[in-house]
This record gives C-alpha cells, sequence and structure tokens, in this order.
C-alpha cells in the first residue's frame, strides 16, 4: 500500500500454463500412469483400532492365483529409535516405519498391516482377505483428554513425557508439553476490568483433496527405483522412502505426476514406500491407489482438539493478559501440530502478558498431517470467539478491538520473533471499510461475525533452472508441485526480471534427477521462496545476455543496460537489442544460455486475514446459512491475483465446512463411522455465497517483489468467525465444532 | 466387489422367472445401480447374477391424465422431478424427487430403486458388523452411535427409510403394481411398505422374485397444496435427517383434510395420523400447527444421540401446516 511499483507482467491474470491440460482432462494424474507389465498393489488395514499383532499368515494369500507379492513390516528394514531430519522437523523413524506398515501393534483402524502385489486390483484385493492375521484386541483410547488420564490404555509402552527440555520416568500418552511465556500473566490479569474463559471442543477433519493417494514403483536390476506418484513434494517422497527403506537417495527418482489437491495431505508418505516394496519383490512395476475410505482411515487428517483461553481487558478495551491450554490429538504416532498452533494463537495482537500451554497426545486414530495452517484453525476457534465475547461485554465494535490491540512491526509475539513489516491492521481497516460491515444487520435470526488469523509461512530450498530459447522464450525448470497456480506465479516472477510476457514461459515441474533440491509445496512458501528462485535464475539469465550483448558489441559488460526487455549501450556505441533478438545469436556469441537460482530465504513474512461473515439460522431446524462472506488478506504482492482470490476463496470454504460439517465420528470400538464423502460432509456450491475477497499488500521486505504466502491463512478465520455471527444472530456461544443442527439445536434448548 | 454374472432383461416373465430359481440375494436386479454398487463395493450385497431391467422396453415413461398419474418403475428421478404436470399438480413429489442426491445420481436413479433402496445406516453398510438387520442378534444403534437413525417405529431395528420419493407418493394417496411369477398386483405404496416389527430384515413386502413395475397416483384435489420440507445437514447431495411430505386439502384457511408422512425418522416412510388429525377440520394457526407437530412426536422414543430429531420433526410439521394456511 505505502510504495507502489509498476510491474508489466506480476499483478496481472494471464492463463495459467497448465490449463488446457488440466480442462481437457489430458493432464496426467498418478492413477492415469500406465506402464507395460504393471501389476497392481491393495493394502490389507487393521479392522482395530488397538491391537497387538500376534501373527501375519499370507500362506493361503501366496497360493492364490495371480498373486505376485506379499510385504508385512518384516519386510522393511528394522529401524532402531533412530531421529532423521526429512525437511519438516525431526522424526522419530520407528514411528515413521510403523505407520507404513505396522509391525508390533496396530494403533487405529485401517492401520495398513500388509500389502499385496497381483495382476488385477481385483485379485489384489480378493487376496487380501485371505492373509489371516491373528490380533489381541486392546482397548482403545479415541479422545484427548482421556488418553491425558492417568490410567488411560498406553499406545507406546517407552513413550514418555518431554515437558520444557525434561523427560519423564513414567510411560504416557502425552508425548510432549511445550509453553511460550511474556510478561506476567497473573499481573495481567488483575489490570483487567473484565476477563472470560471458556473451553472449547473441535473434531478430527480431513483436508478432502479429491485425488486420493497413489503411487507406482519400478525396480531395475540395477538398483534403480522409480516413484510416479501425486505429491506435494517429490523430493520429500526421496527422503522419505530412502529413510524407511533404508535405501541410497541417489538411486531413488520421484516423478511427481499432475495433484488433485493436497491441502498438507500429501506430504506425508504412505503407500509410497509400499509400492516401493513390492516392486523389489516382484521385479515388476507395482501401482498401488487408494480408495476415499483408505484415505479417511489411513492418511492424516487435522487433529480434533481440547482447548481452553482466557483473556482479560480493560473498560477502554486494552487486552491486559491471554492464557491458552492446547491439548491436540497426534493421532496414533506423536507430532500434532499443537506447536504452530501455540505459536498463531494470539499472534495478531499484541499482548503483554501471555501463557500458553501445548499438549502433544497420542489417540488410537491415524497419525494426523498437516491440513492448511495446522494448529491454527483449532487455536483460533477459541482465542476469537474470547476476543469477540470481550468486545461485546465492553461494548465495542470487535473490529476495533482488534485495531485497539492489533501487531505491528516492532512487536514480540509470544513464542519470540519480532514482527518486521506486517499487515495486520490494514487487514481490518480493509473488513472495516468494506460495504460489507456497513450493510444492515438487524433481521431476526441473522448475525454478522468476525475473525483474524495468522499463519507465518514458511522459506526452505527453492531451484529453478532457466533454459533460454532462440525465439524469445524461456523454458523455466522447477521442482515445485504446482496444486494452486504456481506454475504461473513463478512463471511471472522470472518473465517480469526478463521484461518478456508471461505467455513465452514454459513451467515444468520435473522428477528429483531433474532439477535442483526444492522443499514441498506447503507453508504457503512456493510463490514466495520457487518465486524467489526463478528471480534469482532469471537474474542469471540477465547478467549472461548482458556479457552477450558486450561481446556482440565489443563493449563492456558495465556499458551494457537492460530496461523493459531492451538491451542498449550506454557509453558509446548507439546500439540496441531485444531479448528475443538476442537469443536468436546466442550460438554466436558463446552457446546457449543457461541460468540458475537457488535459494533458502528467511524472509517468509507472516501473513494475515480478517473476515466478516453474514449467517441466518433457522431456529427451527439449527441449520446455519451462510449469507454473505468477505475475506481481507495480505498478500504482500500478488503476483496473479486470480489465484489469490481462489486460494482466499478455497481456504474460506475449507474453514466454513469445518466450522458447520465436517467432523470424524467414531463408534466406542475407534471405527469411522462416516468414512465417505456422503456421509463425511464437505460443502458444495449450494452451501455457499460467494466469497468477496479483498487483497491488501504490504509487501514483504523479505521477498524481491514483496509476496508473502497466501494459501494457509485463510482457513483460520471461518470457525471463529461464524460462531461468533451465530451469536450475534441467536445469542448462543457455541464452543464445540462442528456447529452442526444436532448441536446447534440442543444448545438453542429446544430439546 | 465378489464376481457376478450379468443378464439384460428381455421381458418380465424373463426376470420374474430368474429370480425364482433363489432366495434373496443370489440373484438381484439392477437399475440406475446408484444404490447397489456401493453395497456391492462394500460386499454387503455379493450376488452372483444382476439382471439389468433397464433393457425393458416401456418401463420408464410417464403418462398423466385428468385421474392422475402413471409412473414407470425405470422412470429416473430427474425425469419425475422435471415433468411439468407433476411440477404443477403434484408439488410435493417434484420437491421429493428433486431434494434427491444430486443431479448426476437423479439422472441415473429410477423410481423403482429410490423406493427399493436399503438403509443407509453405518452399521448396516459397514461389512464388518453383523447386525440384526443383516440377519445378526443386535440392532447396533440402540447402544451405538445414533444420531442419524429412527425416533419412530424403530423396534427392533432402528434404521430410517432413506427414500424421499415414498413419503410424497403416500401423501397423495398413490399405489403401485407388482409382478411376480404369479403375475401382478396393486397395492397402495402405504402397505409396500414395513416395519421393522414385522420383518427386521427387509424395508417392504417384496418376495425375493418379485419387483415394482409401476406406481399410479391419484390427481390431487382442486384445493390441495402440497409441500417437500426436508432438513438435512448440507445442501446435497445429504439424506433427510427428518422430512415431511404434506398434502392439505384447503377452504381458505381451514384445512379440510392433511395427510402427512414422515421421511428419515422411522424405518418406514411414516404416516403421521396424530399431526393429521389435529389440523383436519381446523383453521391452521400458530398454535394448531405447533399442536399438530407436538401431537405427531408425543410417542417418539429418541435413542442416546437424536433427540434432536425430535424437536426437528416436531418444527417442521408445524411449518408445512403454516405453509399450507399461508
Amino acid at each position: 500500500m505505502s510504495e507502489k511499483k509498476e510491474y508489466k507482467v506480476i499483478g496481472t491474470r494471464p492463463i495459467r500454463h497448465d490449463g488446457v491440460d488440466k480442462v481437457t482432462g489430458r493432464a496426467l494424474y498418478g492413477a492415469d500412469f500406465q506402464i507395460a507389465g504393471l501389476l497392481h498393489g491393495r493394502v490389507l488395514r487393521s479392522p482395530h483400532a488397538h491391537a497387538r499383532i500376534v501373527s501375519i499368515d499370507t500362506s493361503r494369500a501366496e497360493a492364490y492365483p495371480g498373486v505376485k507379492g506379499i510385504v508385512t513390516a518384516q519386510d522393511l528394514p528394522d529401524p532402531a529409535d533412530k531421529v532423521a531430519d526429512l525437511g519438516e522437523g525431526a522424526v522419530n523413524l520407528k514411528y515413521l516405519c510403523d505407520n507404513i506398515l505396522a509391525r508390533d501393534k496396530v494403533l487405529y483402524k485401517g492401520h495398513a498391516v500388509a500389502a499385496v502385489a497381483a495382476t488385477s486390483p481385483h485379485i489384489a484385493e480378493e487376496a487380501c482377505t485371505l492373509i489371516d492375521v491373528a490380533y489381541e484386541v486392546l482397548p482403545p483410547v479415541l479422545e484427548v483428554r482421556q488418553a491425558m488420564e492417568p490410567d488411560a490404555p498406553l499406545l507406546h509402552e517407552n513413550l514418555k513425557t518431554t515437558s520444557l527440555g525434561e523427560t519423564a520416568d513414567e510411560p504416557s500418552n502425552v508425548a510432549s508439553h511445550l509453553q511460550y511465556k511474556k510478561g506476567a500473566p497473573e499481573k495481567g490479569f488483575a489490570e483487567a476490568d473484565v476477563v472470560i474463559e471458556r473451553e472449547f471442543v473441535t473434531g478430527t477433519v480431513h483436508q478432502g483433496y479429491i485425488e486420493p493417494h497413489n503411487a507406482t514403483a519400478l525396480y531395475n536390476p540395477d538398483g534403480h527405483l522409480t516413484i510416479w506418484c501425486s505429491t506435494q513434494g517429490a523430493f520429500t517422497v526421496r527422503e522419505q522412502v530412502a529413510e524407511i527403506l533404508q535405501y541410497p537417495i541417489s538411486k531413488i527418482k520421484v516423478v511427481p505426476m499432475e495433484i488433485g489437491g493436497g491441502f498438507g495431505g500429501k506430504i506425508s508418505v504412505y503407500i509410497k514406500p509400499v509400492a516401493a516394496l513390492l516392486a523389489m519383490k516382484t521385479g515388476k512395476p507395482v501401482k498401488v491407489l487408494m480408495n476415499r475410505t483408505d484415505v479417511f482411515e489411513g492418511t492424516g487428517p487435522t487433529p480434533a482438539s481440547y482447548i481452553r483461553v482466557k483473556m482479560g481487558a480493560t473498560k477502554a478495551g486494552k487486552v491486559t493478559a491471554a492464557e491458552a491450554y492446547l491439548a491436540f490429538e497426534a493421532g496414533a504416532y506423536p507430532g500434532s501440530p499443537v506447536g504452530p498452533g501455540a505459536m498463531c494463537i494470539f499472534a495478531p495482537y499484541n499482548i503483554e502478558n501471555v501463557l500458553i500451554d501445548g499438549y502433544d497426545v497420542v489417540v488410537n486414530k491415524p497419525k494426523t498431517a498437516p491440513y492448511r495452517a495446522p494448529g491454527a484453525t483449532n487455536a483460533a476457534f477459541g482465542s476469537e470467539t474470547i476476543l469477540d465475547e470481550l468486545a461485546e461485554r465492553l461494548e465495542i465494535d470487535p473490529l476495533e478491538i482488534r485495531l485497539m490491540n492489533g501487531a505491528k512491526e516492532g512487536d514480540r509475539r509470544a513464542d519470540g520473533p519480532i514482527y518486521p513489516r506486517i499487515g495486520y491492521i490494514e487487514t481490518v481497516e480493509a473488513a472495516k471499510q468494506h460495504p460489507h460491515y456497513a450493510a444492515p444487520n438487524g433481521k431476526k435470526h441473522h448475525g454478522r461475525g468476525v475473525a483474524s488469523g495468522f499463519w507465518f509461512n514458511i522459506g526452505l530450498e527453492s531451484s529453478v533452472t532457466i533454459n533460454v530459447n532462440v525465439d524469445g522464450t524461456i523454458n523455466l525448470v522447477e521442482g515445485s508441485t504446482d496444486i494452486g497456480g504456481t506454475r504461473a506465479s513463478i512463471a511471472m516472477q522470472a518473465a517480469e526480471v526478463l521484461g518478456i510476457p508471461a505467455e513465452s514461459v514454459n513451467p515444468s515441474v520435473v522428477d528429483t534427477n531433474s532439477v535442483g533440491y526444492t522443499a514441498v509445496t506447503g507453508g504457503s512458501r512456493t510463490t514466495y521462496a520457487t518465486g524467489y528462485a526463478a528471480y534469482e535464475a532469471a537474474q542469471d539469465v540477465k547478467r549472461q545476455m548482458i556479457a552477450r550483448a558486450a561481446k556482440l558489441w565489443e563493449v563492456d559488460e558495465a556499458n551494457v543496460q537492460f530496461a523493459d526487455g531492451e538491451f542498449s549501450c550506454i557509453n558509446g556505441k548507439e546500439e540496441q537489442i531485444s531479448f528475443r533478438d538476442l537469443c536468436a545469436r546466442l550460438g554466436e556469441t558463446g552457446g546457449p544460455v543457461v541460468g540458475s537460482g537457488t535459494v533458502n530465504p528467511g524472509g517468509a513474512g507472516g501473513a494475515f486475514a480478517t473476515h466478516v461473515v453474514d449467517v441466518e439460522v433457522d431456529e427451527e431446524t439449527g441449520k446455519v446459512e451462510i449469507l454473505r462472506y468477505t475475506a481481507t488478506q495480505d498478500a504482500g504482492k500478488a503476483i496473479h491475483p486470480s489465484y489469490v482470490e481462489g486460494q482466499i476463496q478455497g481456504g474460506v470454504v475449507q474453514g466454513i465446512g469445518w466450522a458447520l460439517n465436517e467432523e470424524y465420528i467414531y463408534d466406542a470400538e475407534g471405527t469411522m463411522t462416516n468414512a465417505s464423502f456422503l456421509d463425511y460432509r464437505m460443502p458444495t456450491c449450494l452451501d455457499l455465497p460467494m466469497i468477496d475477497t479483498v487483497i491488501v499488500e504490504v509487501p514483504n521486505p523479505g521477498h524481491p517483489y514483496g509476496v508473502r504466502g497466501v494459501g494457509e491463512v485463510p482457513i483460520i478465520p471461518p470457525p471463529a468467525a461464524i460462531a461468533n455471527a451465530i451469536y450475534d444472530a441467536v445469542g448462543i456461544r457455541m464452543t464445540e465444532l462442528p456447529m452442526s443442527p444436532e448441536r446447534l439445536l440442543k444448545a438453542i434448548g429446544t430439546i | 466387489m465378489e464376481k457376478f454374472s450379468y443378464v439384460n432383461a428381455t421381458s418380465l416373465e424373463q426376470v420374474t422367472s430368474l429370480l425364482s430359481d433363489s432366495g434373496w440375494g443370489e440373484v438381484m436386479v439392477i437399475a440406475g445401480g446408484t444404490d447397489l454398487l456401493g453395497e456391492l463395493k462394500e460386499y454387503i450385497e455379493t450376488p452372483k447374477t444382476l439382471i439389468n431391467l433397464k433393457t425393458l422396453p416401456g418401463m420408464d415413461s410417464i403418462s398423466a391424465d385428468g385421474s392422475g398419474l402413471k409412473i414407470g418403475a425405470l422412470a429416473t428421478v430427474a425425469d419425475i422431478a422435471m415433468y411439468p404436470e407433476i411440477q404443477n399438480h403434484y408439488t410435493v413429489l417434484a420437491q421429493a424427487a428433486g431434494s434427491v442426491a444430486t443431479p448426476q445420481i437423479r439422472n441415473v436413479g429410477t423410481l423403482g430403486g429410490n423406493l427399493c433402496q436399503r438403509p443407509r445406516c453405518w452399521y448396516y453398510r459397514d461389512e464388518t458388523v453383523d447386525c440384526l438387520k443383516k440377519g445378526g442378534e443386535l440392532c447396533y444403534a440402540i447402544e451405538g452411535l445414533s444420531k442419524y437413525h429412527a425416533i419412530l417405529g424403530g423396534d427392533p431395528v432402528y434404521i430410517v427409510h432413506p427414500s424421499d420419493i415414498a413419503p410424497a407418493l403416500i401423501a397423495l394417496g398413490a399405489s403401485l403394481k407388482i409382478v411376480g411369477p404369479e403375475g401382478e398386483k396393486t397395492m397402495s405404496v402405504e402397505e409396500f411398505f414395513t416395519l421393522p416389527a414385522t420383518n427386521p430384515y427387509r424395508e417392504n413386502v417384496l418376495e425375493p422374485n418379485e419387483i415394482v413395475v409401476e406406481v399410479q397416483v391419484p390427481h390431487p384435489k382442486s384445493n390441495a397444496k402440497s409441500f417437500y420440507l426436508k432438513a438435512r445437514e448440507k445442501g446435497a447431495p445429504d439424506f433427510a435427517l427428518a422430512s415431511v411430505a404434506g398434502v392439505f386439502e384447503m377452504e381458505g384457511n381451514t384445512c379440510q383434510a392433511a395427510s402427512i408422512v414422515l421421511g428419515g425418522v422411522a424405518p418406514a416412510p411414516w404416516r403421521s395420523t396424530e399431526a393429521e388429525a389435529a389440523l383436519t377440520g381446523k383453521m391452521i394457526t400458530e398454535s394448531v400447527s405447533m399442536q399438530a407437530g407436538e401431537d405427531a412426536v408425543k410417542d417418539a422414543q429418541p435413542l442416546n444421540d437424536n433427540a434432536y430429531k425430535v424437536t426437528l420433526t416436531r418444527n417442521l410439521i408445524s411449518r408445512a401446516a403454516m405453509m399450507a394456511a399461508k
């Protein structure tokens, strides 16, 4: 908003490079992959939520005609309790391996125990029913507070709580306890005129990507292993498979196919190492596909949680203290996103006194996986509801109280970092100035709610290579899976540097043998970091092209300048040549030009969002209708505004689903009773109004064009904003997600 | 899914004779397949033979005259929802058909299949659960999760009947034609459905060798107003948490006769004679309509998780009555 730079490509809306392939159905996804001699794999999954594996007898299945190979955990290298760093932080390798194929115990219904490769998918499926697994069934624990009880059934006999650096003596389901503290919370609460505390409960929800997981593996006699698959990061697949199979990374090639959604759920591997094992065992290529039930039961959702939030403020509206207790279900193995939840919960506000406790707790559900701003949505449901209640009690407009307490450059977050230039206040101002906020809101059973959210975004490594073509176009080679239009947003940054149209860039997402290391498409990092690498690669091309022009004109490189796609000679000669014309003369000036850029930038720049929603509550049926939705968000600089808007709208819709409908419904034995898209209710266009978006641009000082990641933060505010709107409509504070008709009717008290 | 052989039907005689050779489940009929394929994939049904009814000529027709409608069992749900005469004079039926699933499913799902579809109960649909419906000992909803289960007529199986079209047809006084080895017979749609107390394993009176071939709907009286109200958790696709099919013969604001049939709350479409009695002959006011709702659910026996359905059903009935008075 401050300094407006003039760009030719950035900020425009060209057609995405993969658009034609996608809309014509020609784009190749993992399930489309075909190769001669292909076998089909199927995974046998545990029918129990918690059981000891007594024995696995595969002999009947092996004898079944068409079966070519069967694997169990016995085929995996036995991992010691080794810790491996797989790009997303340290991971206990035994846990990682046990989640691929259970060794001693099954820890959730749907836990993989064996896999079959056969000549057809049907034979593989039938053969799975012929594998005899003897289980000693154990009582499951399915809820975080129950799992924390001292006498709860234990999932891992050796898991001991790590609390603030100390490890306990006795085993527990609580894997870890973290704490962030700032100032003196007790003193802060003493200064408050109003203190509000509530408990919140959120359900287990899934990313709900439309494309199930898939993998085809081919093992050559020379030891080279190739995996074609849907993933958010081919390199992380390579790393995980190498660690799980204890196989050299240099012998693994991962080929990313197109991806039908990930939202964080396609970073962890599940069937990829299994396909690899089956390929090694049979010597044939093996394709493994999940169905929807496999996806719900066998892959990571985002955790259910129990949250307690307490906030105090003065009569004038200054928040003096805030406390949060976050207990997150990690699923079967440690590693819930309680850390990010704890870092984000009060992050939009500059609060002097803060205490946050977070607990990572194992339960008999699938190991959780990242989902769009993991942990932050759960946390914000608590904090943003309490802040709304504070504003109401103090008779202050809910956006006003956010402006009064909003974090700015130089403020310190409870977990330590000091903010560089951020755009939170600007998102609140934009919401306040939007016609939506001024529109009348007085009808019976109609209500309006607001909420904000923060997500830090990440940087990490990216590599880009640019090959210059003789016709003035460039081929841009990258390693980032394109989920939400990043071929375009990355290409546009290179095009801007070289003064060429976006259409003159041919981006390719390639395999792990064909581009430099690139971290996952996750953490809202791709347009930021891979875009940054593309910018650097284009700068490299520019430097080399300047040298070519200098050679052509027989002048010193310092005498060549480049602007608006034209090289010209300053100082002396009257020479000028366009980028395109110079491309035609690369042969005579020294051969092809290839530019490269690699980055690991530290200045990702946090993203903030503020949402306004109008709802209508049908008191007779408990149904909540979303009438109008406006989302404001600081994008730093929107490279391709359509895809920023698309990310915001998509995030909001997933947040609405989380708020109103979505949840894993478990029975007492730990079976998910609604493991289909019919029974696990995600919103469709019938449930949604147009989601209005407002892009605020407060440039990120950590990126040459000011980019901030945009993909994750829009999912954070919706549950709280909708809960606040429901309160405005019918005067009831909803503290449990989802806010389904059943819960609404109960809360309204008509039952 | 188990292997099966597939036969294209050529005549009703051929169909019933193929069916006669076995009891339930060995030989099954398929039309749209939107329900059956799910059951096959989940191993809930494992037939050896499937008979494709879609090759039977003429069974997908809809015709209307002054006395009423005739709808072939192979007419699609979309055909029913979009048929102008049905939209104009049989509103409750058009609305009910239009509320089924998604456009894609309505385009292939048939009337016969909609009436004969199996329960959506999550215990019934779980191949590993041997519940009473499938010949086991126990209805798991009684002690287990019962959010979507029956509040009326459940004992001993607490499934809810999933059809939207059936309540509408019963409210309109429709009858249906069944063909079996002994020829054809006609009965009211209301009599067609049975409660688990009569037969816990099936939802209707069909014998293993019979199929539904046609539905006949008498023309509603000229003073009839009809509605289908369906409460669900999301817009679509979704089954009813509770639904009300109501046909009201109105003289001004006075209800001369009412026909009220509930969906989603009982193992069969549930005619509420109590609500009908509370409205018949009455000037419909807010209190009368609320009384009708109260009366309809006074014998409701909710399980652990579905008490909200009692409230919901009560409110939907009063809402439908108030709509009739408008």
